[in-house]
């Protein structure tokens, strides 16, 4: 136990119920709440560093790279909209993912908020580890489209995978929807 | 009193250990058993480790079997005689053709860099990377898939780390490699060549903590003195000392040798493709 | 006071040894269990009687205790010249026992044997589309049938039925075995199981219920070519034992936030009753215990491939109960539409590879990508 120390010693603290902690020393201009709250924020890294401990059973993962609600996107085609946003260094950011897990995947709809708008956008290429075969890119891309399923870009400069061949055009619909478009203005696939 | 105790008693409650049990003589690899083979013994190549260490099971005592273990060679002998699957290093660029029934002319070609390898048996796979107009990417390949068409490595060289996953945090033109790359000529009977080459890392934040994994093949990183001591904290120098570690990991060097030797009659074969593929290399450096 | 405590009092109330041994002496002569709680002259029961595992009527125990025969070398060498002798082929081909019995045809209504498999890995494997899936190698290790038990024979040996139902069919029982174990470990009585079909005793053995125009004669081999590629099967194995799991692992509860003010519950199963009209915990109630070592049962799983050199079978999924190296027993599937079809039977009662020629070495089922063709095309859409 003696080489756990000081971190066992955090995490009783972390973990125990308020009035049984010792009150320590408030920081300088923290009331009772914010010393909490600082308190408790400080808890998580000193159950991180548990976790690295030689012989710890608490086990931390990775970061997953989910594409999920507030994930920030990368555009990759050439609209107006989309450039100003990435220029301005303010990426579009993912609010909702149209598929029941809440999880994007290459090819899956998010709505995304550019610019103080919303728009839709499909996913061409993402961080997360993928399946063998499909390509894994560097950044979290999309393409935006309209409700029609048409993109709002005129080019692709970066390259798409060609699952995306298979999957847009089961999600586009007859008379309806059609997502092939971006298939059309793509340079490169991968 | 004592003496008119009868002796049997104790020896039903103090009974002699049992006798060694009659065990059936299990020999430690099997040898050949039904395909006898052993007029031809192949002298064992010193490089056999690295150039096919997908043939070496996963050490792990609960899931070997020999009987299992050599139906998954054999697989991947018959299928190395349908595809020749040539030697190749982390550093190395390969150019990978798949049966993709999505592409237009439904093959698609991939060029890069091979950051890691993994895997033993069919489940082998490695990860290629490059950087295509601006956008890194990375595919991960089964080696004993049916859907590859054909593995070429462009150029066959080692670097300086087992891993080279810190590409990702580099900056862009290491890992940039045209897709119309012609394979590079290397000398019959050479040893493969190291890269030694230093790659420059992006500023933080990066993937991972860089700082703490002695690499050999990237630039000073150029970070502040604290990181490195922290890193000092988290180093493990007694584990090259760690015997059982290392047992752990790796099968012995016997079972090895068995392993190979079961092999020895498709080592001709596998040679064959694997200087035909050099001969390749040296052929359209030609032209 | 009754013999049992009175002999309870003695042994463990610290008296001399000669006492104990007087008491023990005269309980073995009057041949009553005491210390393992069974009734003699009016005592009762007590809880101290464990489970006791009850064997199968075909088969005896077959464990004993080995002690040290010191033996001779030379003497060791003749035992084993003679086991060898008598369980050569040629001793067993005498007319008697060649006596072929009869065939019998499949029906719909048909069940045959089984077989005793081991689980010896996981590798994977791909279909003609290019997609991977996991398959469970088992090697059918020295299957031999030992006895066969008619109809009659079983039901004596079957609990009899609450409800008379007449509809049942008739079933009959094979007893077949794996692997052969040297006959000087085992008893006489279990060594006595094996002389009608003159084999080596087998370390395992197992009941197959057949109907009785699946019987076949002892000392018939079955082999992994009794399944073919496109069968379906249901595995019977012994889960891993994980020992005392909590119900997390166990039951997969969700446990409780590591941090947030939670109080030393992290891993607990928090509250285990409703209240109310039903203030109890009800039975059934998930709670920590022992995890694995249970029989289980995987139906449906799609045979891919069988090679009749090796005995082994490729069996879909990498879920069979078990570890590597563990036993299992394969059945013909009980699900309806896995069962077997009147224009693709089963080779039945199973499949002599003695007797045929020219079995093939490998066979793999019409959707799997062979090893040794070209790798996957795809010409059209």
């Amino acid at each position: 136990m003696e080489r756990w120390g000081a971190s066992m010693k955090e995490i009783e603290r972390a973990i125990s119920p308020p009035h049984e902690q010792k009150k320590s020393k408030p920081k300088e201009g923290l009331t009772g709440a914010k010393e909490r709250w600082t308190e408790a924020m400080n808890v998580v890294p000193a159950i991180l560093r548990a976790a690295r401990c030689e012989g710890s059973r608490l086990h931390t993962s990775s970061s997953l790279r989910h594409i999920q609600k507030q994930t920030r996107l990368r555009v990759v085609d050439n609209s107006e909209l989309g450039k100003s946003a990435m220029l301005e260094g303010r990426p579009p950011r993912c609010i909702h993912v149209y598929n029941k897990k809440g999880i994007g995947r290459t090819g899956d709809k998010v709505l995304v908020a550019i610019k103080g708008q919303k728009k839709q956008a499909i996913l061409t290429g993402c961080h997360q580890d993928q399946f063998p075969l499909m390509p894994k890119f560097d950044s979290n891309n999309i393409v935006l489209v309209d409700e029609n399923g048409s993109p709002l870009g005129t080019r692709i400069h970066v390259p798409i995978p060609t699952f995306l061949r298979k999957k847009l055009t089961e999600m586009s619909r007859p008379k309806g929807v059609d997502y092939t478009k971006i298939l059309a203005i793509a340079t490169r696939f991968v | 009193m004592l003496s008119a105790v009868p002796r049997r008693i104790f020896h039903t409650f103090f009974r002699k250990p049992p006798a060694q049990r009659v065990t059936a003589k299990v020999p430690p690899y099997i040898r050949d058993q039904l395909d006898s083979n052993t007029d031809n013994e192949q002298p064992l190549p010193h490089d056999f480790r690295t150039v096919y260490p997908e043939f070496l099971p996963d050490p792990r005592p609960e899931w070997r079997n020999r009987l299992r273990e050599r139906l998954e060679r054999n697989d991947m002998l018959t299928r190395r005689s349908v595809v020749a699957i040539p030697e190749f290093y982390i550093g190395s660029i390969m150019a990978v053709t798949v049966g993709d029934r999505n592409a237009s002319d439904k093959t698609n070609r991939f060029v890069g860099i091979c950051i890691s390898r993994g895997g033993t048996g069919l489940r082998a796979w490695f990860n290629l990377r490059n950087v295509i107009d601006h956008q890194g990417l990375e595919i991960m390949y089964e080696m004993y898939s049916p859907l590859i068409r054909n593995i070429e490595v462009l150029r066959l060289e080692k670097r300086l780390d087992e891993e080279l996953l810190y590409l990702r945090d580099a900056l862009p033109e290491y890992s940039t490699f045209p897709l119309d790359m012609e394979p590079e000529l290397l000398p019959e009977g050479a040893p493969v060549p190291i890269n030694d080459i230093k790659v420059k890392l992006k500023p933080r934040p990066w993937h991972e903590r860089w700082e703490r994994k002695n690499l050999q093949g990237v630039q000073d990183l150029g970070l502040p003195q604290r990181f490195y001591n922290k890193a000092k904290l988290h180093e493990k120098p007694w584990e090259k000392y760690d015997l059982m570690m290392e047992y752990r990991a790796t099968i012995p060097e016997e079972e090895q040798a068995d392993i190979f030797h079961e092999i020895a009659p498709h080592y001709q074969q596998l040679e064959s493709s694997r200087r035909q593929s050099k001969r390749r290399l040296a052929q359209t450096s030609r032209y | 006071m009754s013999l049992l405590s009175v002999t309870r009092s003695i042994l463990y109330g610290g008296k001399n040894n000669l006492q104990k041994i007087e008491v023990i002496n005269l309980l073995l002569q009057q041949n009553t269990s005491v210390l393992t709680g069974g009734t003699g002259g009016g005592a009762t029961t007590r809880n101290m009687s464990r489970m006791k595992k009850t064997r199968p009527f075909w088969q005896p125990k077959s464990t004993r205790t080995l002690y040290p025969e010191e033996l001779t070398p030379s003497n060791e060498a003749f035992g084993s010249e003679v086991i060898s002798d008598q369980h050569t082929s040629s001793s067993t081909t005498s007319p008697l026992k060649c006596e072929p019995w009869p065939r019998g045809v499949w029906s719909e209504a048909s069940m045959r044997c089984g077989v005793i498999a081991r689980k010896i890995g996981v590798y994977p494997m791909w279909d003609n589309n290019g997609r991977r899936l996991l398959t469970t190698l088992l090697e059918v290790p020295d299957n031999e049938v030992v006895k066969y038990i008619p109809p009659e024979k079983l039901l004596e040996h079957t609990h009899p039925k609450k409800n008379n139902n007449t509809h049942t069919k008739e079933m009959a029982a094979l007893v077949v075995g794996a692997d052969p174990i040297d006959p000087r470990l085992v008893t006489k009585e279990y060594y006595g199981v094996f002389a009608d079909s003159g084999l080596l005793p087998k370390k395992k053995l197992t009941k197959f219920l057949i109907t009785p125009d699946a019987k076949l004669p002892p000392g018939t081999p079955l082999y992994a070519s009794h399944y073919r590629p496109g069968q379906y099967v249901d595995v019977l194995g012994t889960t891993i034992d994980r020992g005392f799991q909590g119900v997390m692992k166990r039951w997969l509860f969700k446990g409780m936030p590591a941090t947030h003010g939670v109080t030393k519950s992290h891993r607990r199963p928090g509250n285990i009753g409703s209240g109310g009209e039903k203030a109890r915990v009800l039975p059934g109630q998930k709670m920590p215990g022992h995890m694995g070592n249970k029989k289980r049962i995987l139906r449906g799983l799609k045979i891919w491939r069988v090679n009749t050199k090796y005995n082994v079978m490729w069996v879909q999924g990498p879920a069979i109960p078990g570890a590597t190296g563990s036993y299992v027993y394969v059945y013909d599937s009980w699900y309806h539409h896995c069962r077997h079809t009147p224009d693709n039977p089963p080779p039945f009662p199973t499949f002599f590879q003695d007797e045929e020629e020219g079995v093939e070495e490998e066979m793999y089922h019409p959707d799997l990508h062979v090893f040794s063709k070209p790798s996957i095309a795809f010409n059209e859409k």
